[in-house]
């Protein structure tokens, strides 16, 4: 497993036409840390957290993962990165267990990797079922499998417990604290508790600016 | 930056000179094709403005490559106006064309001049381009996604060229060509000043509109600023 | 990257197996059109109703194929499901050629229905030389499916998505048209052959595949 990454953006900002998402942003995660990212819907967390993953371009200001741009990563390093989104990223006409294949294949993974992220989010026994009949906690369990199918080392996590029940915020908790450490990791919430028990540091955003 | 009163003048002083001069040549000096007779003139304002757009495309694809490199905004904007200007002398080169084609042929529109029709389909593709940018909020990707698109035209100008040279002669045989006339001492000396005089106006104009481009961004910029919203 | 493709095009095909929204709507669609231009071409003699016919062909294709293409990445913008794919370790040109290797799939099976449909709308009695007419389809169908997904990728970004589409995409397919079209007269009876055609379509082919897959790693994020 390759060493967990040091995120870095600089004065960085974002604008969607005349809407200003993110105001000259400076912030550092170290190696290892996990850093939760606090804030009201709208205060521009779901935004960093698509630059840092490369999947949006900022206006201004550069972020940087190990000193390389977010949006120019080198394949390697792009597999580093575990993704989850506010949306469950997966194909609705496919089952789970077809879902996870398809990235497994992506990453290069075996079939056992697939099995055993199935086991772990607990939908071992719907792994077959096609994901249109899902809930939406269970189409989050399933993204949280596809997040962590590789191992990330650098995890972003965008309002992760989503649609969870008990079971499932207590698995989600359990991932975390395994890895944390061992990943980098930014944690989107506006859930103070949640925040609490896992990040190493908190950071406040409102309106595309941090206050804390 | 250094303060001209008025950006492109030198450019769009050799073309102020040039073009009248060329069209002196042309009316007054030059005598009339032995073929076509008065209407052939045309041809020496057809021929350099037709070239003239082509220089000005082949400008706004070489920016849209120095964009994708750098990924510098002054590119994408060059790109934009090289692209701009360039369907500013392609409307004249239909208009041109299709002037032409009355008088010689009696039609508005002839389908089978050859340039004629790689032009209407180069012109098309960068009406679209306009259609692509304008759909796009301003930003980084507007800027990548334009420039990508404008690359294509890099396979499509030679391609549509090659498609109608090879086969549009199955439909259409050729009745007349100009290309390959035998231009006289006389007669290029007239097409030549009247193609620096286009390229000279199309520099000009290039200038001219970069320069107004980057004083709306920066009175935007200063609007922005005053009302807190500083970025 | 081949082996990338190859699996994001084997998903392509399993949600269209599944959900079966574009394909059999293809089908139909080239059906209908084929009909309209039978009709449309009402006017036309017996003896000229062929030569116009290779035409009606192309126009027929090339709308149909717009159809697949406008959904080319519907199923993954639908969930986001396309952010992972950018994520993932791979090419980002193997994303391009696993959608036209899907789009290739596509429009393949519509050509099943469409040339049968209009051999026997349009000739009847004799028929094209097939050989030549295959590889024109072949040909051609390259070209629509490399072009056609760096464009739809393109479109998917402004606002107007399926409006920009065709505007797009149409005039860069003139002259894929223009080939295709002598390419098919020249399989048909008494037709002289269509390898100066062909040979352009492949040169065409050649020249937008590299572009296309030089550049469609440049179109990610927003």
């Amino acid at each position: 497993m390759t060493e967990a990454p040091t995120v870095a953006l600089r004065g960085c900002s974002k604008r969607f036409g005349e809407r200003i998402a993110l105001r000259r942003v400076t912030l550092t995660v170290h190696r290892g840390e996990t850093l939760a990212l606090l804030g009201p819907n709208g205060s521009g967390k779901s935004t960093l957290l698509r630059l840092v993953a490369g999947l949006s371009w900022p206006t201004a200001g550069d972020v940087e993962i190990d000193g390389v741009a977010a949006t120019r990563l080198a394949r390697a390093s792009r597999g580093a990165l575990g993704y989850l989104g506010h949306q469950t990223q997966a194909w609705r006409g496919l089952t789970a267990r077809e879902n996870l294949t398809v990235m497994a294949d992506l990453h290069r993974l075996d079939a056992p990797v697939v099995a055993a992220a199935l086991a772990t989010v607990g939908l071992a026994d719907r792994g077959e079922d096609r994901i249109d009949g899902f809930s939406r906690g269970m189409r989050q369990r399933l993204a949280i499998a596809r997040t962590l199918l590789h191992d990330p080392t650098l995890l972003l996590a965008d309002e992760p417990t989503t649609g969870l029940d008990t079971d499932g915020l207590a698995m989600l908790d359990d991932v975390l604290e395994r890895r944390r450490g061992d990943a980098t990791v930014l944690l989107a919430t506006h859930d103070e508790a949640f925040a609490a028990r896992h990040a190493d540091r908190v950071v406040r955003l409102a309106g595309g600016e941090i206050v804390a | 930056m250094t303060k001209r009163a008025f950006p492109g003048a030198t450019w769009m002083a050799v073309s102020t000179f040039a073009i009248p001069l060329s069209i002196a040549l042309i009316f007054w000096w030059l005598p009339d094709d032995a073929d076509q007779g008065f209407s052939q003139k045309i041809f020496y304002l057809h021929v350099p403005i037709a070239l003239t757009t082509y220089a000005a495309f082949a400008y706004g694809a070489y920016a849209a490559v120095r964009y994708l490199r750098s990924r510098d905004a002054v590119w994408d904007l060059r790109s934009y106006v090289g692209i701009h200007v360039g369907t500013i002398f392609g409307t004249l080169v239909l208009v041109t064309g299709s002037l032409w084609a009355k008088v010689s042929w009696g039609l508005w529109w002839n389908w089978s001049e050859r340039q004629l029709n790689v032009f209407l389909v180069l012109f098309l593709y960068y009406c679209a381009y306009f259609m692509l940018r304008f759909s796009i909020d301003e930003g980084e990707r507007r800027a990548t996604y334009s420039a990508v698109y404008t690359l294509l035209g890099i396979a499509l100008v030679p391609l549509s060229f090659l498609a109608v040279r090879l086969l549009g002669s199955i439909f259409h045989p050729t009745v007349f060509t100009h290309e390959g006339a035998q231009m006289p001492g006389t007669f290029l000396l007239g097409f030549l000043v009247a193609l620096a005089g286009m390229l000279a106006l199309a520099v000009a104009m290039v200038q001219l509109e970069l320069r107004g481009k980057r004083a709306a961004l920066r009175v935007r910029e200063l609007r922005r600023r005053l009302v807190g919203d500083d970025l | 990257m081949i082996g990338a493709a190859l699996t994001l095009a084997g998903k392509d095909l399993r949600l269209e197996l599944r959900r079966r929204e574009v394909v059999l709507g293809m089908a139909q669609f080239v059906i209908v059109t084929l009909v309209i231009a039978h009709f449309a071409l009402v006017a036309v003699g017996d003896r000229q109703l062929p030569k116009a016919a290779a035409g009606v062909l192309w126009i027929a294709v090339l709308f149909t194929a717009l159809l697949a293409l406008g959904r080319a990445f519907a199923a993954d913008h639908e969930d986001g499901a396309l952010d992972a794919v950018l994520i993932a370790p791979i090419d980002r040109g193997a994303i391009w050629l696993g959608k036209v290797l899907a789009q290739l799939t596509f429009l393949a099976a519509m050509e099943v229905v469409a040339v049968p449909a209009f051999w026997l709308f349009f000739f009847q009695t004799s028929g094209p030389d097939i050989r030549a007419l295959l590889a024109a389809l072949v040909l051609a169908n390259v070209g629509i499916a490399s072009v056609g997904v760096l464009v739809s990728a393109l479109a998917q970004a402004g606002r107007a998505r399926d409006v920009l589409l065709p505007v797009l995409l149409l005039p860069l397919l003139v002259p894929l048209v223009l080939a295709a079209v002598v390419a098919t007269l020249g399989s048909f009876p008494g037709g002289d052959g269509s390898v100066r055609a062909l040979g352009f379509l492949a040169l065409f082919d050649t020249l937008f595949v590299l572009l296309a897959w030089g550049t469609y790693e440049h179109l990610s994020g927003d």
